[in-house]
C-alpha cells in the first residue's frame, strides 16, 4: 500500500516537473496566444482529535499537498481552448491521483463593446458561490481551508467541475459589472465520499450523474467594493446497488443549493459572507431498514460564514472566520436520526484565526481552528464512532505559483 | 490672490494626481473608453476591440507605483482587487492572464510593437510610437 502511493506520488511529481521545468524556462508565455500557469502548495496539519488530511491525531500530518499546471492557447480573439491538470493529496480521499480538473473549448458569440457572450464545451468548473472555481489554488483561497460550511471539502472532487456546456455573459456597466453563467452538466456521481455523505458509510453500489443544472449571477459595483452574488444548482443523481446491496436498493437523490454571497472591500479591510440552503431529497429507496427510513426524511442543509480580513501592508492579511454548517436547519442540534451521544455528527461551528504573508509568487500561512462538530470531517479518514465533538486544529502552510 | 493660490495648487495636485496615461498601440482604433470597459479590459474579460481585433494587455508587477496608480487613480480599484480577479480567471481557464514586464520603457516597447495592445505608463514621451487613450 505505502509502496503504491509512493509509486503513484513519484509518477504525478515526474509529469508536473516537466511542465513546470518547461513553463519555468519558457516564462508563462509558451508562444503566440499559449500560456503555462501552475500552483504548488504543502501543508502540515496538527488536530487535538479527530482526522484532517491524513493522520493529524494528536501529530503534524505532512501529505496534504496540491499541485496544478494548466495550458490555455487563445488561438483567435473568438476561441480559447484550456486545460488543467491536478493532483491533490488530503487523506483517504484525495491520493494524488493526476486527474483533468478541467478542459473545455470557449466560444465567443457576442462582444459588443461592454457586452460579451459566449458558450463553453467540455469538463469546466462549476461557478459555486465566490471561491468554487479556484478553490485548490492556495493564493486565491480566503485561508489555508475553504469555509467548510459552503465548501466542503470531503465532498470536492464530485463538486468542482463536470462535462458539459455552459453559456456565459458579461455586461459591463456605469454602476456594476455583471457576470452571469448557466450549464447543463453531468457529474461523475462515482464517488465514495457522497455514500458517505448521504449513507454515512461506503455502499457496494454506486452513484451515477444525472442532468444537473448551475447557475450563477455576480456583481460587481463601484469596481468591487461590493460584491453580490447568486448561485442556483439543481444536482441529481441515482443509486445504482448491485447484488451485494442489503441496507438498500435503487433510489434517486436531489440536492438543490441556492447560495448567496455578499463581499465589502475597502483598501485595508475585506468582509466576505455566504449563506447557503441546500434541499437534499431522494425517491424510489424501498424498505424499512434505519438507512432507508432516514433516506425518505427530506432535509434542508444550512450553512453560512462571515470572515472580516484585514491588511495591515500589501503583503500581510490577518483574518478571522466564523462558519457554521447544518445537516437540518430544523434540527440545529443534529437529534434526527442520530446514535445517542454522536448528536456532534450533524453539524459543525467553526472559529478560525488565520495570518498571510505574500512574498512575490510565494504565500505562507498559519491557522488555528476551533470546531465544535464534526460535520465536514471526512468518515473515509475517521471511523464514525471515534470522532471526537470538540477538537482544535492548526494548520501550516507553504504556497508557490507561476 | 489667495484664492487664486490655492485654486491653482489644486489644479496642479488635479494633474499630478492623473499622472498615469493608459495607452495603445497606434493600431488600436479607439481614442478613448468609458470607465467600465477600462476595467473590463484590465480585468480580462474584454478581449477584443470594436473592430474585432484581439486586445493585448500589458502591465507592470502588483507592487509597482505605476501600476498602484493606474487601479487607484485611474480604475478606482484596489490592486488586491485586480489581481483576484485575474487569479479567478487563470486558474479555471476561463480568460489568460495580462503580459508583466519589468518596468515601463519595456511595456511601451511592447505596446508600441505589438497590434492591439493596451499599456500605462507615468510618463509618455513626445516620440513614443504609441497613442494615448482617454477615459470619460
Amino acid at each position: 500500500m505505502m509502496r503504491s502511493r509512493s509509486l503513484r506520488f513519484s509518477k504525478t511529481v515526474f509529469a508536473f516537473s516537466a511542465i513546470f521545468f518547461n513553463a519555468l524556462v519558457q516564462g508563462q508565455e509558451l508562444g503566440p496566444g499559449l500560456q503555462a500557469h501552475g500552483f504548488i502548495s504543502q501543508s502540515l496539519v496538527y488536530t487535538s482529535d479527530n482526522q484532517v488530511g491524513g493522520d493529524s491525531d494528536d501529530g503534524l500530518a505532512a501529505d496534504f499537498r496540491e499541485l496544478g499546471a494548466n495550458l490555455s492557447w487563445r488561438a483567435s480573439p473568438d476561441w480559447l481552448f484550456s486545460g488543467q491538470a491536478l493532483a491533490r493529496w488530503a487523506g483517504e480521499s484525495d491520493r494524488g491521483d493526476l486527474r483533468l480538473d478541467y478542459g473545455f473549448v470557449d466560444h465567443t458569440l457576442l462582444a459588443d463593446g461592454d457586452d460579451q457572450v459566449g458558450v463553453r464545451v467540455g469538463k469546466i468548473k462549476n461557478p459555486y458561490g465566490f471561491f468554487n472555481t479556484t478553490r485548490d489554488v492556495a493564493h486565491t483561497r480566503p485561508g489555508i481551508i475553504m469555509p467548510q460550511s459552503i465548501y466542503l471539502d470531503r465532498v470536492r472532487n464530485f463538486f468542482l467541475s463536470a462535462p458539459g456546456v455552459g453559456v456565459y455573459g458579461n455586461h459591463a456597466g456605469m454602476i456594476a459589472d455583471v457576470s452571469w453563467s448557466i450549464g447543463a452538466v453531468r457529474f461523475d456521481a462515482d464517488d465514495p465520499s457522497l455514500e458517505h455523505l448521504f449513507f454515512l458509510n461506503n455502499q457496494p453500489g454506486k452513484f451515477n450523474g444525472e442532468t444537473s443544472w448551475i447557475g450563477q449571477v455576480m456583481s460587481d459595483i463601484d469596481g468591487g467594493r461590493w460584491r453580490l452574488g447568486l448561485t442556483l444548482a439543481d444536482v441529481n443523481m441515482q443509486y445504482q446497488p448491485t447484488a451485494a446491496d442489503t441496507e438498500l436498493t435503487a433510489g434517486r437523490n436531489r440536492v438543490r443549493p441556492v447560495v448567496l454571497s455578499l463581499e465589502r472591500n475597502s483598501e485595508r479591510f475585506s468582509i466576505t459572507g455566504e449563506y447557503s440552503q441546500a434541499k437534499h431529497e431522494t425517491r424510489g429507496y424501498q424498505g424499512a431498514g434505519l438507512l432507508t427510513s432516514g433516506l425518505q426524511n427530506p432535509n434542508t442543509i444550512e450553512a453560512w460564514y462571515v470572515q472580516g480580513t484585514w491588511r495591515p501592508s500589501t503583503d500581510w492579511r490577518i483574518y478571522l472566520r466564523r462558519d457554521e454548517i447544518y445537516r437540518d436547519k430544523h434540527d440545529k442540534k443534529g437529534q434526527n436520526g442520530a446514535v445517542p451521544g454522536y448528536e456532534f455528527i450533524n453539524f459543525a461551528k467553526d472559529w478560525t484565526l488565520g495570518v498571510r504573508y505574500d512574498l512575490n509568487a510565494w504565500t505562507f500561512s498559519a491557522e488555528y481552528h476551533k470546531v465544535h462538530g464534526v460535520f465536514w470531517i471526512s468518515s473515509q479518514d475517521i471511523s464514525l464512532f471515534d470522532q471526537k465533538e470538540y477538537w482544535d486544529m492548526v494548520l501550516l502552510q507553504a504556497a508557490w505559483r507561476f | 490672490m489667495r484664492r487664486l493660490a490655492i485654486g491653482l495648487c489644486l489644479f496642479l495636485f488635479a494633474q499630478l494626481a492623473w499622472c498615469v496615461d493608459i495607452i495603445g498601440n497606434r493600431s488600436v482604433s479607439v481614442d478613448s473608453l468609458s470607465l467600465a470597459s477600462a476595467r473590463s479590459i484590465f480585468g480580462m474579460r474584454q478581449v477584443k476591440w470594436p473592430d474585432n481585433s484581439h486586445i493585448q494587455v500589458f502591465v507592470l508587477a502588483d507592487t509597482h507605483p505605476t501600476h498602484v496608480a493606474l487601479c487607484k487613480e485611474r480604475l478606482n480599484l484596489f490592486p488586491y482587487q485586480l489581481r483576484q480577479s485575474w487569479d479567478r480567471l487563470v486558474y479555471s481557464g476561463m480568460a489568460q492572464a495580462p503580459t508583466e514586464v519589468g518596468n515601463e520603457e519595456e511595456l511601451i516597447n511592447k505596446v508600441a510593437a505589438t497590434p492591439g495592445a493596451i499599456g500605462y505608463v507615468r510618463k509618455v514621451k513626445p516620440n513614443d510610437a504609441i497613442k494615448i487613450i482617454a477615459i470619460q
